[in-house]
């Protein structure tokens, strides 16, 4: 019953997107006359899914990147390394879960103007770079504090400077933790659509969520190209979910437990 | 090798460091100073007029009924969290091969992109295509098909069930987890001393759920006092209609950049003194949980 009342939403969506105008208003509950991919074409090209699907990876994936190797050495640094006022600069990061983005954003639309990269997809990858560190740092310390001491030192003895411990030793036994992280971020990311509203003042810039909340005001009756847009946005992530649910759930209720 | 580097830990520190105080650091104590003025956020910045900004902002009857709005969605959500979703979490820790695909299903809303379920329920709920009418009439209940987006008084209603129906999957999903801890034995002792089903539930399950409880609820509030996404796709800065479904989120919003009218002025000063506002309020009913709900957990453990 319950899971009838989370698919059927999901269901009228993808039902939805293969159906015209006209059978919108024929049928509400019936089934589309042919499962053609029209929608989906003109979407590609017309909702311009093609540039804003684009700019979504390069985002998404660049900021992952980044967010996660930077949070992965502070992590490392703050956990083992003998970092004066480590406590500090833990609660300095971790700290920033707590502040509403909508503050902060105000600022950071100044200061993005005032360097001249307010509308680049750059600032779009710093802003996600900066703000996936206080997760990164919260799961990643945890996990850094609890690895037994003598797999570091034994390397250290063997003449290993702490950079070449970290990447040879420490990283290959961290990939759960690191993948929880990129998981985390990495959907926080592609479905976030506050951070490009504010920075992506030029339409070539556009993410997927934003794109297509643009384009749902342009061509507010055309249903179907809105629900087949909809749901190519969707597509990535959920695959993704599909093919790793254990995982998924396993990462996202431990980020958000700690959290 | 390449140069040999004094400190390492400073040089893994540095680049987190770097980017976190540029574009975090910064601009939190930027929005503290910034709130000080009267600035539009446009030309040079005006004058210094202190906390006047503060003053006026609990003044401010749009923020007042927008700041309600806020509270009456975690209100409603914590009455759901705290019932459906308990007992979804209870329904499904039973045993079954059927377990691992639910749980798969309840907790799919949790990973679609607010703007994707904003955008379902507008459709859901829209009287051209939407399902909901056609199928009050389907059922006999014609008379009670509504506008519903488009008439204030259920306009909000509506929003909240669309963050139900995302909040639902991730509430679930840690309940579920919770219930883990119940360790088995206590419960068939339980059972074996006659205890009934519910005794066992009030005195054996619910004291091992209480961190979960915390958890949950912490998260809500957080959830639901700097809620925007899904709201601002379904109101938009204006809150439609008339100011119905506006939450503070969308206020700081629609202050600092403009509500897409076209005589737009926006206040950037003023929004930053709203959101330190804002995050002040969500810090003390976050505190005022978190204080109420540890002690519970020490109570009754």
């Amino acid at each position: 019953m319950a899971c009838l009342i989370v698919i059927a939403p999901i269901y009228f969506l993808v039902l939805g997107s293969f159906k015209t105008v006209e059978e919108f208003f024929a049928a509400p509950f019936g089934l589309p006359e042919h499962f053609g991919l029209d929608n989906y074409r003109r979407a590609w090209t017309e909702a311009s899914i093609s540039t804003t699907i684009k700019n979504s990876a390069i985002v998404t994936f660049c900021a992952v990147l980044i967010s996660t190797a930077v949070s992965c050495l502070a992590s490392y640094s703050i956990a083992r390394l003998p970092l004066r006022g480590s406590l500090f600069w833990r609660l300095l990061f971790v700290g920033g879960l707590i502040v509403p983005v909508q503050l902060i954003m105000v600022a950071i639309f100044i200061i993005m103007r005032w360097i001249g990269l307010l509308g680049t997809l750059g600032s779009l990858i710093l802003v996600y770079s900066t703000f996936g560190i206080p997760l990164g740092v919260l799961v990643l310390v945890g996990f850094f504090q609890a690895l037994p001491k003598e797999l570091t030192e034994a390397a250290k003895l063997d003449g290993a400077t702490d950079f070449q411990t970290f990447m040879r030793i420490v990283l290959p036994l961290s990939l759960a933790p690191i993948l929880t992280v990129v998981i985390l971020n990495g959907v926080w990311m592609w479905n976030d659509f506050f951070i490009p509203l504010v920075l992506s003042t030029r339409p070539n810039v556009e993410t997927l969520p934003l794109g297509i909340l643009n384009f749902f005001g342009v061509y507010s009756t055309e249903w179907g190209l809105i629900f087949a847009s909809v749901v190519l946005s969707a597509l990535p992530v959920v695959a993704l979910y599909l093919l790793m649910t254990r995982r998924f759930i396993a990462g996202m209720t431990a980020g958000s437990v700690k959290g | 090798m390449t140069a040999i580097r004094p400190r390492p830990q400073l040089w893994f520190l540095l680049p987190a460091a770097a980017l976190y105080g540029a574009f975090f650091i910064l601009p939190t104590l930027a929005s503290y100073w910034l709130a000080l003025f009267d600035w539009s956020g446009l030309g040079p910045i005006g004058d210094f007029i202190g906390l006047d900004n503060f003053k006026r902002v609990f003044e401010d009857a749009e923020f007042r009924s927008a700041a309600l709005h806020n509270v009456w969605i975690f209100l409603a959500l914590a009455v759901m969290t705290n019932t459906v979703s308990l007992f979804l979490a209870i329904l499904l820790d039973r045993k079954s091969w059927l377990r691992g695909p639910y749980r798969a299903i309840i907790f799919l809303p949790y990973i679609l992109s607010p703007v994707v379920t904003g955008f379902i329920f507008e459709i859901l709920l829209s009287p051209n295509i939407g399902v909901v009418n056609p199928g009050l009439e389907a059922v006999g209940l014609g008379s009670l098909t509504h506008e519903w987006l488009a008439d204030p008084s259920t306009a909000l209603w509506a929003i909240v069930i669309a963050l139900a129906w995302q909040w639902n999957a991730l509430a679930t999903v840690i309940f579920m987890a919770g219930l883990q801890n119940v360790p088995p034995e206590m419960k068939e002792a339980a059972v074996t001393d006659g205890a009934t089903t519910w005794r066992v539930f009030r005195h054996v399950t619910m004291p091992y759920l209480a961190p979960a409880f915390t958890v949950v609820n912490v998260l809500l509030a957080i959830f639901a006092f700097r809620a925007f996404d899904l709201v601002y796709v379904i109101g938009g800065a204006i809150g439609a209609p008339n100011g119905a479904t506006l939450v503070m989120g969308t206020v700081i919003y629609g202050n600092a950049f403009g509500k897409g009218s076209y005589v737009d002025t926006t206040r950037m000063s003023y929004a930053m003194a709203q959101g330190i506002v804002l995050f002040l309020f969500l810090g003390i009913v976050a505190a005022i949980l978190l204080v109420y709900l540890a002690r519970r957990e020490r109570r009754v453990y």
